[in-house]
């Protein structure tokens, strides 16, 4: 049993946190690419040179740390889906449209296929605007469709972690279906893994950012630690973060396994980390006091981010239901 | 990273599995399975297949007369021997006293001592708690003077598990009040059977009466028994609580009590079909699996980071404080899962009458009622969020 980092990983570890620590927002963007981000979420088979669970947790966890929202699991997505589905086509740029108006995270409420058509909706789309290729999913399957096809509009706005997202609407748009959910479920828990491990990072950083909050801010002539009602909140706050860090390793460490096994793994993943998410989204404001309010102190990406990465691929309830009767994660 | 045990693991496993299977009796296990209370026969027979086995203390060094496992090994242990339904080892001796005789304790006293633990000539007890010193436990006030060859003894102790049993006790006792309270206590070993020594049971919530206060009136205790220094006993009673806790997040325990309640929820009716076919209970049981996944992985982490060395720091605040709540809610669920039986009173007599068949039930209510104890004992949880905070604080 070991826990630590292998060698490549460490590397790899030590380069995604110089360029974040260089480069902020989207600017790191492009930096990320070229030290060959992607390629480490993805197989040699894919194109890359790594993509085992160790690396997406590790990849997305500093991502997280750092509060760069940038829409990588999209093209992780895309590449992995098509290499699976032996196509030719670089998917340079993909986006995932996985989310429906009108339900909690139901597929194929708002969107149906129709042979080789879909006409319907999807919402929250990271990083469509900027994508070459679409990744859509709907109740039984997932689908390719091209950026620029016939009968698909796309309109974009600013979301809740600080990405662009954007609503796609199709209308009888040609698009070609890769398989079954199930099949890609190895893909699809790979994602999941990586919007989990981001909102480990992003829980580490808000952790870490109240602590510090409670040292050194003084009130009644004593550092807010001194005051038991807060202290033991923020020791709670730590024992979860521990939480949420064991469902992201047990995910990664399972991501090859039995698909039962890998999707109970995925449910208890994001049911861990969507709670603890949650509550340190809540906890931090409440214990930072008037100053977590405001949009110019740093809590405030992280409160958004936070809230946001439960809600990805189905919130906690979602996966919890389907963890209590058995059921697959991605059926 | 890499989670899978090694082979020597796995084979370490497959040799604990087959102990188990050759030497747990059916009728201890379903003793054990139930909480019932043991006797002292059926506990001592325990160790004393596992001494001949060399397994008794897993947590000595082999100097010792221990087995010298590693942490992963001792979890490995103690996990199946939860999941089998065995006793568990009463840790007063093995987990407690011996770490504290092989680290302090002089070649005489380790000499006398350890060996009688392994074969059973004593049955130790722990004097930490009294009724005026509970979690705050540095002002207890016990007091023993020395007085030539020997220390006097007055006082009184509590919350002695299985005192009723023990012919020997370690306690914390007071030797100074100079200074800070911490530093004018001491370690000494007192023999119960002392004149002035004084047993006396302590009935708790589900019936039972497995605690006990112990009086000491002028016991005289030969000076030999001081284990290490006078005044530092503080010191061992801290190395004690860092050093021997691989179990506390009692992942074992937990993992016997899911698969318990997972078996009675399968067996109520509830709406014409099982109850853990019910949306509710079934989303209630799965949320308390989820913890105990992640909690299980936390206690692993935890450990491989002290087998490659990492002083072990707040980890086991950690772990009493998430082990204990899956517990307490394992506990809650399967109490509640057998409806109105959940109604009916524990007894251990049985004298009294009891509702047909309800000897499950009767023992899963007993158990909420005594593990309530779980986030009380060994420093409660809201000591254990202090520790937690003390060493945040500071960075």
């Amino acid at each position: 049993m070991d826990f630590s980092l292998s060698d490549e990983h460490r590397m790899l570890q030590d380069s995604l946190r110089g360029i974040l620590n260089r480069h902020s927002g989207d600017d790191a963007l492009a930096p990320l690419l070229e030290a060959g981000v992607i390629e480490a979420l993805l197989t040699e088979g894919e194109g890359g040179f790594d993509g085992s669970g160790a690396a997406v947790a590790l990849v997305f966890e500093e991502l997280g740390r750092a509060g760069a929202a940038l829409p990588l699991i999209g093209t992780m997505i895309g590449r992995a889906a098509l290499a699976q589905a032996g196509m030719p086509e670089d998917a340079a740029r993909a986006a995932f449209a996985d989310a429906e108006p009108g339900t909690r995270a139901d597929r194929g409420v708002a969107i149906r296929a129709d042979a080789d058509r879909l006409t319907g909706r999807k919402t929250m789309v990271a990083g469509a605007e900027d994508a070459t290729h679409l990744i859509v999913t709907t109740a039984d399957g997932l689908w390719l469709v091209a950026a620029r096809a016939e009968g698909l509009a796309v309109t974009a706005f600013p979301m809740m972690d600080g990405q662009r997202g954007a609503d796609l609407e199709f209308a009888e748009t040609p698009a070609h279906r890769l398989g079954s959910l199930t099949d890609f479920g190895a893909v699809l828990s790979r994602a999941a893994l990586a919007h989990a491990a981001r909102t480990l990072g992003e829980i580490e950083a808000a952790v870490d950012l109240t602590l510090d909050y409670l040292r050194t801010r003084k009130q009644f002539g004593r550092a807010l630690f001194d005051f038991q009602a807060l202290a033991h909140r923020a020791a709670e706050l730590t024992v979860e973060r521990e939480q949420a860090r064991s469902a992201v390793v047990n995910l990664a460490a399972h991501l090859d396994a039995e698909p039962h096994l890998r999707d109970r793994h995925v449910q208890a993943c994001k049911v861990t980390v969507g709670r603890v998410a949650r509550l340190v989204a809540e906890e931090a404001v409440q214990l930072h006091g008037g100053i977590g309010m405001t949009e110019e102190y740093a809590l405030s990406g992280m409160i958004r981010r936070l809230i946001a990465g439960d809600t990805a691929m189905g919130d906690a309830d979602y996966h919890l239901e389907r963890f209590a009767n058995g059921e697959g994660a991605w059926a | 990273m890499d989670m899978r045990f090694t082979p020597e693991e796995r084979a370490f496993r497959d040799d604990v599995r087959a102990f188990l299977q050759s030497e747990l009796s059916p009728e201890l296990a379903g003793k054990v399975r139930l909480h019932q209370p043991l006797t002292k026969a059926e506990m001592e027979g325990w160790h004393t297949k596992l001494n001949a086995r060399g397994w008794l203390a897993g947590n000595w060094p082999t100097e010792f007369g221990g087995a010298g496992w590693t942490a992963i090994q001792r979890h490995i242990f103690e996990e199946e021997s939860a999941r089998a339904h065995a006793p568990r080892i009463v840790p007063f001796g093995i987990a407690m006293l011996g770490p504290v005789l092989q680290r302090f304790g002089s070649k005489a006293q380790q000499d006398r001592w350890l060996p009688r633990i392994l074969n059973g000539d004593d049955w130790w007890c722990q004097g930490y708690s009294e009724p005026g010193a509970g979690s705050d436990l540095a002002g207890l006030r016990c007091r023993a003077e020395r007085q030539g060859d020997h220390y006097v003894v007055n006082g009184q102790k509590t919350w002695t598990t299985l005192g009723q049993y023990a012919n020997m006790i370690f306690c914390l006792v007071r030797t100074s009040t100079e200074g800070k309270k911490q530093e004018g206590i001491s370690f000494l070993l007192i023999d119960m059977e002392t004149p002035g020594v004084t047993v006396r049971p302590i009935v708790l919530l589900d019936g039972s009466a497995e605690v006990n206060e112990v009086f000491f009136d002028e016991v005289k205790v030969p000076a030999e028994n001081l284990v290490g220094e006078e005044n530092k006993g503080w010191t061992y009673a801290k190395y004690l609580l860092t050093h021997e806790r691989t179990n506390i997040a009692g992942v074992g325990f937990a993992t016997a009590a899911l698969d318990n309640l997972r078996r009675v929820a399968g067996a109520q009716i509830h709406r014409g079909r099982p109850l853990s076919q019910d949306p509710l209970f079934a989303s209630q049981i799965a949320e308390v699996e989820i913890e105990l996944m992640a909690m299980s992985t936390t206690n692993l982490r935890m450990l491989s980071a002290a087998a490659q060395g990492q002083a072990p720091g707040i980890e086991s605040s950690m772990l009493k404080i998430k082990g204990t709540q899956i517990r307490q809610r394992l506990d809650a669920l399967t109490r509640r899962a057998y409806g109105g039986w959940a109604m009916a009173l524990p007894s251990d007599g049985g004298n009294e009458g009891q509702p047909l068949g309800a000897e499950e039930a009767l023992a899963a209510s007993a158990t909420w009622l005594n593990n309530r104890k779980l986030s009380i004992y060994g420093g409660s949880n809201e000591i254990q969020r202090g520790i937690i905070a003390g060493a945040l604080a500071r960075g």
